[in-house]
């Protein structure tokens, strides 16, 4: 039996990049997330899997939109109908999943929970529960079905996996507990970086955001292939998404012009193609001539050349032998500065009066606790700009 | 760090070229002038010694023209910080690229820690300067408005722009917010997202959205049902009206047709067709009567045919003779078709048969053998051709041996006799070829001559003992530098360490003289000072009170007041033993430092001794006086070593020539034995003999190789004549072979060949007279064939027989056809006769049967006299109104049928009503459209549902927003790095400013006035609300902000700046070289005066390194700077 297994698809959510400022690129991503989910329905159709699993998060809670569902229920309706059924459960943003608000979603469309946690297609029992709240602190694994007898046994969770770093503490499972629970298969969602997991026959699969959203994304863009035979199943990676994040890193320390400038970013930037998918690009400049503003613009000029790379930021620092350098009195006595009571609470004061009229979606990017951050940043800035700026 | 020599081992034009920087003499200052034209390399020269500081850049390079950039490279001696002088040199390599002396890699670390840190960019901003940085350097420094902090800093860093770099980025910051900005990024982009927001809570398709939705197309489907069962109800009643005025109509007519059929008659009703049915079997009935009658009258016509041609008996066996006979042939072709023409043919053939044989007879006597047989002569054409091939063999054989006996006759007359054979001289040329080669001695002579010059040339200058010290053995070059290198080293570490020395005895001197003022202060009490004073006194207070007398007490008081006064300086000398003690520790340390610089100098003076003896040693080894300077061991190690090689190359030219004359006197007599052999006279000029000898080898070789081949020609010609004659005596045998069987006259070649054409007419001939026989007997069997056959048919026919056969034949044939064709007339009658008598009876058969049938077309229908045709008319007109009465009926009863009984009978009662069904139709069309305008409802309620579920939702808003957000999201981290880094520039600024105003002011206030004396008297630093602020002071006491200077005296304020600079870093750091690069060349003298004074100050303090071209300023320096070192710029080759 093949299955087809994707999570967090999170239909409706945008790519959030400087880079989508491009009118094609942006033209081209701005329904990403839906152009990803009908690709992923056209691979389970074009390889004739027996299932499509969707371990939750089909949705996403900030952009609560009825047309998604119906989008949603569209896409898996052709799935059915060419012979690929889908078994799904809700994840922590799928409040549109909710059945007893909306209605079953049709024929060969399987929303396991817990009234209906296990379906069989064919010589495999699948088990599943969406729970209906976008915070749940315990482990789902005590309330899953027993495993089935004479069957093969696959599950779908949602879960941060031995409480995962980075990610909202729903549902946490130890990878332990979820191994030894019997089944074949899981197919877990929650994650957005991929990974399996493999115990002798038991394997466990988190595949992944299908298309990242931002660079702390940028492992995923994949779904993953599962054939349960007679051994171990075995997985195959398929990479699916339309933009990947990527970063890189130049020095331009010994550039003597700008010629010089020019070609190293163009040789990174030709480093960073992929074929068959865009990538936004996080450049890591290490320089004591330019600041991040002109090489973003020395960039731009450059990747009007090289097809299918887009600046996703610029990170410009001197060298860290110059940031440290004793010599250097202004940045001894900048540092000294930080320090300094008097100091600090003006730096606050600035902060403050900027964070105040950031629109408050993105108010927590001058969040207090980011200031240490900012001045390490800003004392390299003023060398970066002075060296920058004199030649004298 | 002090650069001692920069070595230009390979870069740019250069090619191990140096440039050596001399120490200063004791008090001087550290001031080196370089000095050579514009394009003499002082940027590269600069170039080049970055790049051994900190490395090659990556990338192609600006200097790699001459040498290709991996041969590049520099060096240097530096003088490092508790290193002394190290000798590096650096290529161009990633990595392990700097390297020591002898090429081995070193520590980064090592140039690291000598330049504090510093990188390449720093280094150079802040020891280096030009011109055009002074220049800008000042009018940049006026964007600072005096700010001391930052004039401060760019004096120390080199670094002007601080005032743009704080304006670049606070405009950054505002640019994107600034407080009630209209413009601003953020502003922009914070309205754009807040229309985003809008439009995409307001196309958001809520719950509620939908609920709303789907709410309304419930409802619009409610009014389609209702609207829908009103039209169904519609159509039923006007479908029951038309019902009822069908059964109303309908009734009528059924009523109008019962009566027309009870006039005519009963009976069933007749089956479809049944009207033609009758017509048919009428005309059928009628038809078979009359083929009955045609038919007997047939059958007599044939009757009397038959009898009128009889059967013929004859017929068979006349067949059966005459196929007989057309089967008999003649030459494969019919008898029969050819009888007539048999006897005359016969005679022709026997008369041609004639004919042949006498031909046959006069081809054997031609070839006079009349009585031999043909038969034994007429031979088949294979004989016949292998025959002639034979003799033809025969004939050419015996042309190509007459042919090739005439030409070995004509090539043995052409012959004539043997030459005389030549002599063997191979061994006579290769004597003559190897004396030829050593027989000129000049170029060895010469280049004797050569080398004995180069030897005279190489030892002029050279003591008189020059082979002997060679032959001694000279010193390794390498060890000549190595010692050359230790002395002047431990001769300039002896000048350092005799210096350091006495400044570390004055050190000590001043420790110990101030150690001396400290212990002889009368403050300076100790403890145990103190209780000794009371010890004396309790001691003396003891003895006074023993005694008593006025010398005690005068002793105890005594006692007492130096107790008091012990005490007393005890309680208040705790500062006086704090100087003490730090004199004590000072002057040990003093102590220690002068030990050490002692023990130092003690040292190399001892290791100088000792180099200087090797010296002396290597000097003698070279022919030098024994206190000769080691920098002249090179130059008399090279000229020996010159002398040594051209000593070696006349020996060598001496032993050549020698070798030489032994090789041409061997030669010599190689050449005389081989003429002696060969009998050729030695006496003379034994070369000129042997060549003479040889030129005529060539000729006489030539005419004897000549003879040679016209011999071998001869015997190959003979040889062919042989081969021709056996050749021709094979043919003749073969030719024999084949007629010996022959009875021939003449078996000669030439008789056989004239034989030829009569066997060949003869073969002929007979052939054809052998066919001819045949033929003629065969004609002879064909005409006794013929006339027996013609007897038998005339005795078939009951003839005689005697007459011709042909013509009986013919009548027989005759007889038979006529027999045949009225064979063939009867029993043509017999047959139609049997077919007319079958097809009567056929014809009496149907025409009983279609009698039958006409009545039955009849039966059950009452009966009638009116003929078939008038009675089956009347009874169809009678089935046509029943039908007619049934339709009526069955639509009657169907108009009913589905239509609602209780509507059929209320609309029943209604009729006769002309306007009902119009009525009716007019409800129908107005339930129609209320039905049409709600099912539209509802279908546009339920597109409008599934189009707004269907919708794309606004992701492009959604992205817009997402991006925009990131936008800002970035721009305000950037923004407020930008402002925090203003805030803790301008911070450090200040501390700057603190930190270095004691210790740079001076030192700018004192270089400023030394530069625009008397226009400037002095620096002063204002303080204002916004920092404190540098101005200068003119000679009437006026002050004059920085940034309202001329532009000159701004650069002459940032000269003094980096001056100030310089010292404040060799103050904290350590010196390391500064280099100006032609910064006074605007200068007038007297500032250029200043500048230079100023250069010396750095000099005192480090290392000054001054580059011009200009050879004024070369003259000012040494007039203005006290021990200044100029050297010229290298030569590039």
């Amino acid at each position: 039996m093949r299955l087809l297994v994707s999570a967090d698809t999170h239909l409706g959510s945008p790519i959030r990049s400087v880079a989508l400022r491009n009118p094609d690129l942006g033209d081209r991503l701005k329904q990403a997330s839906r152009d990803t989910f009908a690709k992923i329905i056209d691979l389970a159709i074009d390889e004739q899997v027996d299932a499509l699993m969707l371990a939750g998060d089909i949705f996403d809670n900030h952009y609560p939109d009825l047309k998604s569902r119906a989008f949603l229920v569209t896409q898996l309706s052709r799935a059915a109908d060419a012979g690929v059924p889908t078994v799904l459960i809700r994840g922590n943003h799928d409040a549109l999943l909710d059945h007893r608000a909306h209605g079953a979603l049709g024929e060969g469309i399987h929303l396991l929970h817990k009234g209906a946690p296990t379906v069989v297609i064919g010589d495999t029992a699948f088990h599943g529960l969406s729970f209906d709240a976008a915070h749940v602190a315990k482990s789902f694994l005590p309330d899953y079905p027993q495993r089935v007898p004479d069957k093969r046994n696959v599950g779908l969770m949602h879960t941060s996996l031995d409480g995962a770093a980075g990610h909202d503490p729903y549902a946490p499972c130890a990878e332990r507990d979820l191994m030894a629970h019997g089944y074949d298969l899981w197919c877990l969602g929650h994650i957005h970086a991929p990974f399996e997991r493999a115990d002798g026959p038991v394997l466990a699969v988190m595949p992944g955001i299908p298309q990242p959203r931002h660079f702390g994304e940028r492992r995923g863009g994949s779904v993953t292939m599962v054939t349960l035979g007679e051994g171990a199943p075995e997985y195959e990676r398929r990479a699916i998404g339309q933009l990947g994040f990527g970063e890189a890193s130049v020095d331009l320390s010994d550039c003597a012009d700008q010629q010089q400038v020019l070609r190293s970013l163009r040789a990174v930037f030709l480093e960073a193609q992929e074929a068959g998918r865009d990538t936004a690009l996080r450049l890591h400049v290490t320089t004591e001539h330019h600041t991040a503003e002109l090489i973003t613009e020395l960039a731009a000029e450059v990747l009007e050349g090289v097809e299918g790379v887009f600046l996703d930021k610029v990170k410009s620092s001197p060298p860290p032998d110059q940031q440290s350098a004793e010599s250097d009195d202004l940045l001894r006595l900048m540092r000294e500065e930080l320090h300094e009571a008097g100091f600090r609470q003006a730096a606050l004061d600035e902060l403050e009066a900027l964070r105040l009229a950031l629109p408050a979606d993105i108010a927590g990017a001058l969040a207090e606790e980011e200031l240490d951050a900012l001045l390490e940043e800003a004392v390299a800035e003023v060398a970066l700009t002075l060296h920058a700026g004199d030649t004298a | 760090m002090r650069l001692n020599r920069l070595d230009l081992i390979r870069y740019g034009r250069f090619s191990d070229a140096e440039i050596i920087f001399p120490k200063p003499a004791q008090g001087a200052p550290d001031v080196t002038v370089v000095f050579g034209p514009n394009e003499a390399g002082k940027s590269t020269t600069f170039h080049a010694f970055l790049e051994l500081l900190f490395g090659f850049k990556s990338g192609q390079h600006p200097y790699a023209f001459r040498f290709e950039r991996s041969d590049l490279l520099v060096g240097a001696e530096l003088e490092l910080p508790e290193r002394g002088p190290v000798v590096l040199r650096r290529n161009s390599k990633r990595t392990q690229s700097l390297l020591d002396a002898s090429d081995r890699p070193v520590s980064e670390g090592m140039l690291t820690s000598a330049l504090h840190g510093l990188t390449r960019d720093a280094f150079e901003e802040r020891f280096s300067l030009n011109e055009k940085g002074l220049r800008e350097g000042g009018e940049r420094i006026a964007g600072a408005q005096g700010d001391l902090g930052q004039l401060l800093h760019a004096g120390l860093s080199g670094l002007t722009g601080m005032s743009q770099t704080l304006d670049a980025l606070s405009a950054r910051a505002d640019r994107f917010h600034k407080k009630r900005g209209r413009g601003t990024v953020l502003k922009v982009g914070s309205d754009r997202l807040k229309v985003i927001g809008q439009e995409l809570r307001a196309d958001r398709l809520t719950t509620e959205k939908e609920r709303r939705l789907r709410e309304d197309r419930d409802q619009r489907t409610v009014a389609f049902d209702a609207a829908d069962t009103a039209l169904r109800q519609a159509h039923q009643r006007q479908a029951a009206g038309r019902a009822a005025q069908v059964w109303y109509d309908r009734a009528a007519t059924i009523e109008e047709l019962s009566q027309a059929l009870s006039d005519l008659p009963d009976g069933p009703d007749l089956p479809a067709g049944a009207a033609a049915h009758v017509a048919g079997l009428i005309e059928k009935i009628t038809a078979l009567s009359v083929r009955i009658t045609e038919s007997d009258a047939e059958i007599a016509k044939l009757d009397v045919v038959i009898t009128e041609h009889p059967e013929d008996v004859a017929v068979v066996p006349l067949r059966a003779e005459l196929d007989r006979l057309d089967q008999l042939t003649i030459a494969g072709a019919p008898l029969m078709g050819r009888a007539s023409t048999a006897q005359a043919d016969l005679a022709r053939r026997v008369d041609e048969k004639a004919e042949l044989a006498a031909q046959i007879k006069d081809a054997l006597s031609r070839l006079r053998v009349p009585d031999a047989a043909p038969s034994a002569l007429a031979l088949e054409p294979d004989a016949l051709e292998a025959l002639a091939g034979a003799v033809q063999q025969c004939l050419t054989a015996h042309q190509s041996l007459g042919a090739a006996e005439s030409a070995a006759d004509a090539a043995r007359a052409q012959l004539g006799d043997a030459p005389v054979e030549p002599q063997d001289l191979t061994a006579l040329r290769a004597a003559f070829d190897a004396w030829r080669g050593v027989a000129d001695l000049s170029a060895a002579e010469q280049a004797q001559e050569r080398a004995l010059a180069t030897r005279t040339k190489a030892v002029a200058g050279l003591p008189s003992h020059w082979s002997a010290l060679i032959d001694a053995g000279l010193p390794a070059r390498e060890t000549l530098d190595d010692v050359a290198r230790e002395w002047t080293t431990l001769t300039a570490d002896l000048a350092s360490a005799r210096s350091d020395l006495d400044v570390r005895a004055a050190e000590l001197a001043a420790a110990t003289a101030d150690h001396r003022a400290q212990e002889a202060a009368p403050d300076v009490v100790d403890l145990a000072m103190t209780e000794q004073t009371r010890r004396k006194r309790d001691m003396v207070w003891q003895r006074h009170r023993d005694g008593l007398t006025p010398a005690s007490a005068d002793e105890f008081e005594d006692a007492m007041t130096a107790d008091d006064g012990a005490r007393a300086h005890y309680l208040s000398g705790a500062e006086a033993r704090q100087r003490l003690r730090a004199a004590q520790s000072q002057l040990q340390t003093a102590k220690a430092r002068h030990d050490t610089a002692q023990s130092l100098y003690d040292g190399l003076a001892t290791r100088r001794e000792e180099a200087q003896m090797r010296c002396g040693k290597l000097a003698l080894a070279l022919g030098l006086a024994e206190d000769a300077s080691p920098s002249a061991f090179v130059g008399r190690l090279q000229a020996l070593e010159h002398a040594a090689d051209a000593a070696a190359d006349v020996v060598n030219a001496q032993t050549a020539l020698k070798a030489r004359e032994v090789d041409q006197n061997s030669a010599r007599d190689g050449l005389a034995q081989a003429a002696g052999s060969l009998g050729l006279d030695t006496g003379g000029d034994i070369s000129t003999v042997v060549h003479r000898a040889l030129t005529l080898e060539d000729s006489n070789r030539k005419a004897w190789d000549k003879w040679q081949d016209g011999a071998q020609a001869l015997a190959d010609l003979d040889d062919r004549a042989a081969q021709c004659a056996e050749n021709y005596d094979l043919a003749q045998a073969q030719l024999d072979r084949m007629t010996a069987a022959l009875p021939l006259a003449d078996r000669t070649v030439e008789g056989v060949q004239a034989a030829l054409p009569d066997l060949r007419q003869l073969h002929q001939v007979y052939a054809e007279h052998g066919k001819l026989s045949t033929r003629v007997e065969a004609l002879e069997h064909a005409i006794d064939a013929l006339k027996t056959g013609a007897r038998r048919l005339a005795r078939i026919m009951g003839d005689a027989g005697d007459g011709d056969p042909v013509q009986v034949i013919d009548d027989a044939r005759a007889r038979l056809i006529a027999s045949e064709r009225s064979g063939e007339k009867r029993e043509d009658a017999l047959r139609r006769r049997e077919d007319t008598v079958a097809a009567k009876q056929r014809a009496d058969t149907d025409l009983a049967n279609a009698e039958a049938e006409l009545a039955a077309c009849f039966k059950r229908q009452a009966t009638s006299d009116l003929p078939p045709r008038e009675r089956v008319a009347l009874l169809e007109k009678r089935d046509g109104l029943r039908a007619e009465k049934r339709v009526a009926e069955n639509e009657r009863d169907a108009a009913r049928a589905g239509v609602d009984a209780d509507l059929f009978d209320e609309e029943l009662t209604r009729l006769p009503d002309a306007t009902r069904m119009a009525e009716l139709a007019q409800a129908v069309t107005d339930a129609q459209d209320l039905r049409d305008t709600a099912r539209d409802a509802e279908r546009e309620a339920a597109r409008v549902h599934r189009a707004t579920l269907e919708a794309a939702d606004r992701s492009d808003l959604a992205t817009e927003q997402a991006t925009l957000q990131e936008e800002l999201r970035e721009g305000a981290r950037q923004a407020a790095v930008a402002r925090l880094g203003v805030l803790a520039a301008r911070g450090a600024l200040r501390r700057l400013a603190a930190e270095r105003r004691s210790t740079m002011l001076r030192d700018v206030e004192a270089a400023f006035v030394a530069m625009t004396a008397p226009a400037w008297t002095g620096v002063d630093v204002w303080s204002q609300s916004d920092g404190e602020k540098l101005v200068g002071i003119q000679p009437s006491g006026n002050t004059v902000p920085v940034e309202q200077m001329s532009t000159g005296t701004m650069g002459q304020l940032y000269f003094a700046l980096r001056l100030a600079g310089y010292r404040s870093f060799a103050r904290d750091m350590g010196p390391l070289p500064m280099v100006l690069d032609d910064i006074m060349e605007t200068f007038d003298d007297t500032r250029a005066r200043a500048a230079l004074k100023l250069c010396a100050d750095i000099g005192a303090e480090g290392q000054a390194i001054l580059f011009t071209h200009h050879a004024h300023l070369v003259d000012l320096a040494r007039d203005t700077i006290e021990g200044v070192a100029v050297v010229d710029m290298p030569d590039r080759a």
